[in-house]
């Protein structure tokens, strides 16, 4: 990831189950300012489909889906207001 | 003699009722008292909301007084916990007495708290408690077509087919009186399908589909705007309503969130295959209280108090318990007048779903009648 797109808040998914890490992101990103940038760490393969589904359609941007060693990471950017 | 060891139930629903009733077949009171202690004012048997309304099912007999539904030989304490504190091994009650233990079961359920959605309050209407559910009946009855809404407002909830049983019942009760052409059924959802597990998801859609039920998928629930009959979605979207069915959102209790035991929306952590709480041995938790990823449904409490009450007895028989709590559960989700599908699934296996029946229906109908006279009692 690039140096601009540091994450404001990682939230650490991993163990749980879908629909937890999208329930998760989405508790997170109402919190959120926009402009804030939030990345989603999961180990339920079904997140890699589900949240960037979320983010496009909630109208914010997708910076990147991750293979990491064991699980996904998902960065999204609060561009609605 | 020594002593009996104390096994201390807090919560009087579903999971309480039946660990403590099964733990009671299973041990004798030299060797383990069972105190539970809880405050419902009546036990009443949720699945049967999405029946009532359609006057499918007479309420009353989905209702029983808590203090009925116990075995012999179960001190039944009706107050309300107010603190829980692990570090000291004690439990505290609103009356002012408090309650040690040797073994701790957390099984306190979870709340609806509508005023997490701003303009949910006297405008929206569900089927999640006896009290909404009779009212909902009597405005369905007053319903003359237009644009009814119906979903859920947030995960997780109280068994989740139930806003897609609901729907089924609603497609047909409208058919029925002669008003469906007069009709537009919306149902929204949270995920990007119907229904949280994908094989069920699919078979639904296509049901779905074929009712001409129409589907609103990734809406999350943001604000009801009742002054313009619109609910709105944290994405963006509106719908249109006449009449908004919207399950309450949920959350754990107050109490396991003041004791420390969960952050606010208060559900505890629990070790997935041994139902204990934190790395200690003698606490456990069970039914909604949980963050476990399975249904909050009395069907899974079901199956945890089973494998509980076989860990605890083995425990104070002196004998090392080595099985694990898999996730199993089975429920039994209506998709029609007189059809419905059982699921069976686990924590490793999804379920499948590729017909449903008129038999499955019958299990269906006759569960308020299997719970109260065997399922509640731990005798299934």
């Amino acid at each position: 990831m690039a140096e601009e797109t540091k994450p404001t808040k990682i939230i650490d998914a991993r163990g749980s189950y879908c629909p937890g890490p999208l329930m998760e992101l989405i508790k997170n990103y109402k919190q959120a300012k926009t402009g804030d940038v939030i990345s989603l760490y999961s180990s339920d393969s079904g997140t890699k489909t589900d949240a960037p589904a979320w983010i496009k359609k909630s109208g914010n941007e997708l910076i990147g889906v991750y293979d990491r060693d064991g699980y996904f990471e998902i960065v999204l950017k609060k561009t609605r207001q | 003699m020594t002593n009996p060891k104390r096994a201390l139930i807090l919560g009087d629903g579903a999971a309480g009722t039946i660990l403590s009733n099964k733990l009671r077949l299973l041990t004798n009171k030299e060797e383990l008292e069972i105190v539970v202690i809880g405050n419902s004012r009546q036990h009443y048997f949720k699945p049967d909301g999405i029946q009532i309304p359609f006057s499918l099912k007479p309420y009353r007999k989905s209702v029983k007084n808590p203090a009925f539904l116990f075995n012999s030989g179960i001190n039944y304490i009706r107050d309300e916990v107010i603190r829980i504190d692990i570090a000291q091994r004690f439990v505290t009650v609103k009356s002012g007495k408090s309650y040690d233990y040797d073994y701790l079961i957390i099984a306190t359920g979870n709340r609806f708290t509508p005023e997490d959605v701003p303009g949910y309050e006297g405008e929206a209407k569900h089927f999640y408690d006896l009290q909404p559910t009779l009212a909902l009946k009597e405005d369905l009855a007053r319903f003359n077509g237009g644009d009814i809404v119906v979903g859920q407002s947030s995960i997780p909830i109280q068994c989740p087919p139930a806003p897609y049983e609901f729907t089924f019942l609603l497609d047909q009760y409208l058919r029925e009186r002669g008003i469906r052409d007069k009709t537009n059924i919306h149902y929204i959802y949270p995920l990007n399908r119907v229904f949280t597990m994908s094989t069920v998801a699919k078979f639904i859609d296509e049901l779905f589909e074929e009712k001409g039920i129409m589907t609103h998928t990734l809406f999350n629930v943001d604000n009801i705007d009742s002054k313009n009959k619109r609910v709105n979605s944290i994405e963006g979207e509106s719908v249109n309503y006449d009449m908004l069915i919207l399950v309450p959102p949920h959350r754990g209790q107050k109490v396991i969130t003041e004791s420390g035991l969960a952050d606010e929306l208060g559900y505890v952590d629990v070790d997935r295959h041994r139902l204990t709480y934190a790395g200690n041995d003698d606490v456990f938790v069970i039914g909604d209280a949980t963050n476990l990823p399975v249904s909050k449904a009395g069907a899974a409490a079901h199956f945890q108090s089973g494998y509980l009450s076989h860990h605890i007895a083995s425990d104070i028989g002196g004998a090392a318990y080595e099985e694990q709590y898999n996730g199993e559960c089975a429920c039994t989700t209506v998709t029609g007048k007189d059809n419905a599908i059982t699921l069976f699934f686990s924590y490793d296996r999804p379920p499948r779903s590729n017909f449903h029946s008129k038999s499955d229906f019958l299990l269906k109908w006759t569960s308020a009648d299997t719970y109260f006279s065997g399922m509640v009692r731990g005798i299934m």
